[in-house]
């Protein structure tokens, strides 16, 4: 049946890449060609967030296609006035809740070695070494943070993010986010150094 | 600003979302104070670890989840409707072009005509009025016309399909689509190749290209006389689609069958009966 549908002229032939935003309103008319360009665009960079978000990687690859299932079956609802990447991270939330939800506890920390790239059998290995032990501190000490904290701080690494669209990923004002925004990094640092120290010492 | 001012700021100055005079205020207030410069030094030593931290890939597991669910939901029941009614969209949009067209043609011409009378200095003769067909002369004429659909469009079918691939045969469609005044052995192949071609594509195409040439009772008649022969619904409700925007009357016994027969698709049953209410 596939082969009965219209030519795909509006994804594959346009000049200009289209943005997010028209590519997701394409989907929502019934282009579903498209969403494989989004899939394309984003999903490293959505895994990467939910990788840190849950601290498991088979965790974060699940959510991360349960957020492109729901965008297929909730593509009516996607606005013509909407923001992709505020509505991606928006699912991806809702879909992170679920996961914790299920799972009934907070992120099992992992072994950090496992969520960084291995380097360290290059040269300079000493230097990679360090670079590890500083990666799989940070990791520690983001599974420490309280898991709101960890979303907010996580989500405003991202530059495409405005405090705009954090607040209405969070549902809350943009000063309420901008608030928790800078707590979660104070409290990130503080345990961060904390782990330090305890490393040195 | 003080210290708990700027330090609110930090966040959003690491950022680099501040406003500029804020940043600028900020700035000197930190070259001033060395309680700030500690506070601003630690969490930027944070943030760039954050930042440094490696983002790990996904397997090709994902990639492939993905795309299997993609073809899925393609091929689900749901979808395929979206998909009639795009196309039924896009078939009103073209209809309407074409019929528009003739009409505003025809609109300017009457306006050309009755400006003319009234001011023009010579007393032209009216023209002879239209006379519309008795019945019988249309019932006549076609049946003589279904007729002649029939013989030359078999006729050019069975060619194709003997000679030529799916392809082809689409490409030989194509072509026709771009003639702005085919004559009646052209528009006899489509019809043809609408109603018998064995690929679907080949026939919604072939439906297309009739489009423009709506107005022709040749072409109306020979789309009414292909739908009973069509089984794909795809096809069957871009048949009573064409039908019913071309307010084909002769259509209304076909749609009142379709819309009582339980054994076809929803859908072509909804489009039927929303053809016969509009009809």
């Amino acid at each position: 049946m596939v082969e009965t549908e219209e030519p795909r002229a509006a994804v594959s032939t346009a000049a200009e890449p289209l943005s997010d935003h028209d590519l997701m309103l394409a989907v929502r008319d019934g282009e579903l060609d498209a969403l494989g360009v989004l899939f394309e665009r984003h999903h490293g960079q959505l895994f990467g967030f939910l990788v840190k978000l849950t601290g498991q990687r088979p965790a974060a690859e699940d959510i991360t296609q349960t957020v492109f299932q729901r965008m297929l079956k909730y593509r009516h609802t996607y606005r013509d006035d909407g923001s992709f990447t505020a509505w991606m991270y928006h699912l991806a939330r809702r879909c992170a809740a679920d996961h914790f939800r299920k799972s009934s506890t907070s992120p099992v920390a992992t072994d950090p070695q496992d969520l960084t790239e291995r380097s360290d059998d290059r040269p300079h290995a000493g230097d990679h070494a360090a670079a590890r032990d500083e990666h799989a501190l940070l990791h520690l000490a983001l599974n420490r943070l309280d898991r709101d904290d960890r979303e907010i701080l996580l989500l405003s690494r991202f530059q495409e993010l405005s405090f705009a669209e954090i607040a209405s990923i969070l549902e809350c004002s943009v000063g309420a986010a901008k608030v928790r925004a800078h707590r979660a990094l104070k409290e990130l640092r503080d345990i961060f150094l904390s782990l330090q120290r305890t490393g040195r010492n | 600003m003080n210290c708990t001012e700027i330090q609110d700021r930090f966040a959003e100055l690491l950022d680099g979302r501040l406003a500029d005079g804020d940043t600028a205020a900020a700035r000197a207030h930190l070259a001033s104070c060395p309680q700030c410069q500690r506070e601003y030094a630690s969490l930027a030593q944070t943030l760039s670890a954050l930042d440094r931290l490696p983002a790990p890939s996904p397997s090709p597991r994902l990639r492939a989840s993905f795309y299997a669910m993609l073809e899925e939901e393609k091929n689900s029941a749901a979808s395929i409707r979206a998909a009639v009614e795009r196309r039924q969209r896009a078939s009103r949009l073209a209809l309407w072009r074409w019929i528009l067209a003739p009409v505003g043609a025809l609109a300017l011409a009457l306006a050309a005509f009755y400006t003319g009378a009234r001011y023009g200095a010579a007393t032209t003769p009216a023209p002879a009025p239209v006379v519309a067909s008795t019945d019988d002369d249309t019932k006549r004429e076609i049946a003589e016309l279904r007729a002649q659909v029939d013989k030359m469009g078999q006729a050019f079918v069975a060619s194709l399909v003997q000679q030529q691939s799916t392809n082809e045969r689409l490409h030989a469609v194509l072509t026709k689509i771009d003639q702005r005044n085919p004559d009646q052995r052209d528009l006899a192949a489509l019809v043809g190749a609408l109603a018998l071609d064995p690929s679907v594509n080949v026939r919604l195409s072939a439906l297309d290209a009739l489009y423009p040439h709506a107005d022709r009772e040749l072409v109306r008649n020979g789309v009414l006389a292909s739908l009973p022969r069509e089984q794909n619904p795809l096809v069957q409700v871009a048949m009573i689609d064409f039908l019913v925007a071309a307010r084909e009357r002769n259509a209304t016994p076909e749609l009142q069958k379709l819309a009582n027969n339980q054994a076809i698709d929803a859908a072509v049953r909804d489009a039927a009966k929303r053809g016969l209410a509009q009809l």
